[in-house]
């Protein structure tokens, strides 16, 4: 019984010993934010048991003081979003949560603005043909770009950012072991300094997007004299613990809980940022981040969805901004190669490459119920790739109309004998007779309730024109996921699949060959997963590679009559693009060409 | 017992060893991998996915993957520029000797990545089991003195109710009154945040830290103790029956020496081992209450590196977790030979 006795005690005193221990060590290694800048602050916390702050190399970690201070601002607004951005390096992983620090303490070369305007940043100016910042030679069809940098900007331990910043992050990234792929990389040749603030970018072919290679919401230019080449681009530790040339530096990232900004006094626009703190909080439920807005415990929600947006509209401390052009456009993937398999030509879909099938069905979706009755009416009806500028097309979107589908399918050979609400084969094009028109429908998981709910409306809708389709749901690291490991389209394993996607930036070129082009049709070469084969396609993609304006507008319309035509995938509607704020916090913008912080110097709290 | 101790580490180290191949080929034989799209990226592009590959070491084979996890590959010569020739030696010193790997979505060290969670969760816990515990004890008693009594049958009722609530449920519930509805009369402040682990700005204070775990806590701990205080219960009425509490009662003893010295010391035995095998739980976090109350825990992590397919993080996750049970059962036998003279290992 004493053994006993002792035994209980001892647990007892165990348990509450660790739970001491635990409160006294946090408490211990808790460091109270300094809310802001002072010329003496260090930019990055002293890493400590609980709290460890990023690191790098022990010289970067704190940089000098700066020599200027701005004078301390009382403001403060908080972000919520639902997770820790993995690093201060948006184009490593591109989760949006990257981009949203890094648009807070880091330049590219350019920007874009909400309406899709290209801007300069660390630029001095856009380089183009009219003012000899591009020289194409015609006969080798290759070109050069002569950046000039700003010559006021400066890193916030007082260094100038100058072309050998640019040149160092270019090596770093085109290194092999360590770098990483970024769009048009294969187009340059070389990047060369020609003076501290002037530099060549060599392209070995003409590569349209140039103006927004290093820069958009993917790339920034890094410290030479700070980040470590040795650690590589995509792992190095200046990528969690950044120096700052932008309107804010990091003074604090308690990882899975916050992050604390404050006003960069170096930034080189004196007057700017306007708000002195900025800290940004993870709380991973939306429901959470939803009542923080209402309760005037949080300024933004990054990304607010749909149902979130349709909850708020009646609160009166909060506001909704919404992007001007939408990115992500709901869509169906059809496989126009049979199941399990990646020739369209050997071995075609039995129902899916008949073009007049893949009509029938984009007829019979009615795509205004659907985001009226699960998106709340946020949804914009989209039906073409080239819906947004630069480079709208004016291609009339389809008709919902199931009587007209139901008799294209009748003239394509699918016909309802027997009476059971689904159609079969009688005298269609590569079914055998009698087939049944059964399909699977697979989305993925990770969207939430909405993609789900819409995969069933839309069953039930093609239900009505006599088309079956058998739901399935996965995972997107099962869907997207390379043939090697699997993945449902790189190997061919769907009928028809419903996701949201949709390209970054202004430049939609490299999306559509992603997408649309021959080549792009190979697993694991690229992500044609409709096997869509078409030879106009292809030509028109190579005619794309200009720098003039007009052909390009001209070239992106074609294309688009000819998708709207063959119809390999059917648009359905944009999803929203929206940041819901405290009214409070104003100058915020909502953009899909960038994440909300891209204006993040222009906000100010009334 | 040194000799049984001697033989269950050793055991341990066996079991551990199998476990290690058993959970990186299920981790990897999982359907989908890390270079599919996450966050903005719906797809990735193939050269990228190539580069990604070969940083991730994912151009291996499997068993080749599993003895690098292992072992490292400092030893050996690898492709490192995608050339196709194995011209360095690797970086990799294998979890044998402490390197559980760099995560992928961070390119942090694993280990690191745990490190950053553990202490936040084994305080969440901690103070959750505790208040667990210090509930459900007088509980059980209580019901099993009064079986059937109308106490009896309220407990038991709330001991239902405690393990069907789904937490995410409960924790949004107490937000919504706590947080969002309550507010202190003196300040016009909520009650209660609604999350995190301390309010910024302010520098530690205890009284702030206990606030913010009262929501967590409360929510993890209703599970709990509707699982102790039924096990003690029914543990309870095993032992009020025997014929040495009658013994006792015959004796003249005090009814309350009669349950506490006798009857509840005897109880009280299964618990503790129930205790001991519950201690993986202080390291393993509970997912729903740390998304729900954006405590930055181990659960928040494990669920995170599962869906993104982080299989260093993950599987660092995972072995650090099997230890844990395999210690924590060799704890939980050694215990029962300790409060049970009974019980002898030989």
């Amino acid at each position: 019984m004493i053994r006993s006795r002792e035994s209980t005690a001892l647990s007892l005193v165990c348990l509450f010993a660790l739970l001491l221990a635990s409160l006294a060590g946090c408490g211990q290694a808790t460091q109270t934010p300094q809310p802001q800048p002072t010329a003496t602050s260090p930019a990055i916390a002293e890493p400590t048991a609980t709290q460890p702050a990023p690191t790098a190399k022990p010289t970067a970690t704190q940089p000098p003081p700066t020599l200027t201070a701005a004078p301390p601002e009382p403001t403060s607004v908080v972000i919520v979003i639902p997770e820790d951005p993995p690093s201060f390096n948006a184009i490593v992983a591109d989760t949006g949560y990257d981009a949203l620090v890094m648009e807070l303490t880091m330049l590219g070369l350019t920007d874009i603005d909400p309406e899709g305007n290209i801007f300069p940043e660390l630029a001095a100016e856009l380089p183009t043909i009219d003012n000899g910042g591009v020289v194409v030679d015609e006969e080798a069809w290759t070109m050069e770009v002569i950046w000039k940098l700003r010559q006021d900007v400066q890193w916030q331990d007082g260094t100038p950012v100058t072309a050998d910043d640019v040149v160092f992050t270019w090596n770093a990234i085109a290194d092999p072991d360590t770098g990483t792929w970024m769009q048009g990389i294969d187009y340059i040749g070389g990047v060369a300094k020609v003076d501290d603030y002037t530099f060549v970018i060599s392209y070995t072919g003409i590569y349209p997007g140039y103006l927004t290679q290093f820069g958009g919401e993917q790339l920034v230019i890094w410290p030479a004299h700070y980040c470590d080449a040795e650690q590589g681009f995509t792992a190095w530790d200046c990528a969690r613990a950044p120096m700052s040339d932008g309107p804010y530096v990091l003074e604090e990232w308690v990882v899975g809980d916050h992050m604390i900004f404050a006003r960069n006094p170096n930034y080189y626009k004196a007057d700017k940022p306007a708000i002195g703190q900025v800290i940004v909080r993870i709380v991973p439920d939306a429901t959470v981040r939803k009542t923080m807005l209402i309760n005037g415990d949080a300024d933004v929600d990054m990304w607010t969805t749909e149902p979130i947006v349709f909850d708020l509209k009646d609160e009166p401390n909060v506001q909704v901004s919404i992007s001007p052009y939408p990115r992500w456009v709901l869509r169906l993937f059809f496989n126009l190669a049979a199941k399990g398999t990646v020739d369209p030509v050997a071995s075609p879909h039995p129902i899916l490459a008949d073009v007049r099938v893949r009509q029938a069905i984009r007829m019979a979706i009615d795509v205004d119920t659907i985001s009226q009755q699960i998106f709340y009416g946020y949804g914009t009806a989209v039906w073409t790739e080239l819906f947004r500028p630069p480079y709208g097309c004016d291609i009339p979107g389809p008709k919902y109309d199931p009587e007209a589908a139901a008799a294209l399918l009748e003239s394509a050979g699918w016909i309802d004998q027997d009476g059971d609400s689904v159609r079969e084969c009688h005298g269609c094009l590569n079914a055998e007779e009698g087939a049944p028109m059964e399909m699977e429908l697979i989305t993925y998981s990770d969207f939430g309730e909405p993609m789900l709910l819409a995969q069933q409306l839309i069953a039930e809708m093609a239900g009505k024109i006599g088309v079956k389709f058998e739901l399935t749901v996965v995972e997107g690291s099962v869907l997207w996921a390379t043939a090697e490991e699997g993945g449902i389209e790189q190997l061919g394993n769907f009928d028809v699949d419903l996701w949201d996607d949709g390209y970054s930036g202004t430049d939609p070129t490299d999306f559509l060959w992603e997408l649309y082009a021959a080549d792009a049709a190979e697993p694991d070469y690229g992500w044609n997963i409709s096997r869509w084969i078409n030879d106009d396609f292809n030509a028109l993609l190579d005619e794309a590679y200009t720098l003039d304006e007009a052909v390009r507008k001209d070239v992106f319309c074609q294309m688009a009559a000819i998708l709207d035509e063959q119809v390999p995938s059917i648009l359905l509607f944009s999803v929203i693009n929206a940041e819901a704020h405290s009214t409070r916090l104003e100058g915020i913008q909502s953009t899909t060409f960038d994440v909300v912080t891209w204006n993040a110097e222009d906000w100010s709290v009334k | 017992m040194t000799a049984y101790l001697a033989r269950r580490l050793l055991q341990t180290v066996a079991l551990l060893f199998l476990l290690s191949i058993v959970l990186f080929a299920l981790v990897n034989l999982a359907p989908g991998g890390p270079l599919a799209g996450h966050g903005q990226s719906r797809h990735v592009r193939p050269e990228r996915a190539a580069i990604l590959k070969r940083q991730f070491g994912l151009d291996k084979s499997l068993p080749l993957q599993y003895v690098i996890w292992l072992a490292g590959n400092d030893w050996m010569k690898v492709d490192a520029d995608g050339d196709g020739v194995a011209d360095s030696y690797g970086t990799r010193k294998g979890i044998l000797r402490g390197d559980f790997g760099f995560s992928f979505r961070t390119r942090e060290p694993a280990l690191k990545e745990i490190g950053q969670r553990l202490p936040n969760t084994i305080l969440l816990m901690a103070v959750t089991m505790s208040v667990a515990i210090l509930i459900a004890i007088p509980i059980g008693i209580i019901s099993a003195l009064r079986q059937y009594s109308i106490y009896d049958i309220a407990v038991t009722t709330f001991s239902f109710a405690g393990q069907a609530i789904p937490e995410f449920w409960l924790g949004l519930i107490l937000i919504l009154v706590f947080y969002a509805t309550l507010k202190s009369p003196f300040s016009g402040e909520p009650l209660l945040p609604a999350g995190g682990m301390y309010t910024l700005g302010i520098g530690f204070s205890l009284g702030d830290r206990i606030k913010h775990l009262i929501l967590p806590v409360a929510t993890g701990a209703l599970g709990w103790i509707a699982w102790y205080s039924r096990f003690l219960r029914s543990s309870m009425l095993d032992v009020i029956h025997q014929d040495y509490l009658r013994t006792a009662r015959a004796k003249g003893l005090p009814e309350r020496t009669v349950i506490y010295r006798h009857a509840l010391r005897n109880a009280i035995i299964p618990l503790v081992t129930l205790l001991a095998l519950d201690l993986p739980y202080l390291i393993g976090g509970t997912v729903f209450v740390e998304m729900i109350f954006s405590w930055p825990g181990m659960g928040r992590l494990y669920y995170q590196s599962a869906l993104q397919r982080d299989y260093p993080v993950l599987l660092a996750i995972l072995i650090i977790g099997a230890t844990a049970i395999i210690l924590s059962n060799l704890l939980a036998d050694v215990l029962y030979a300790y409060v049970d003279p009974r019980i002898r290992y030989d």
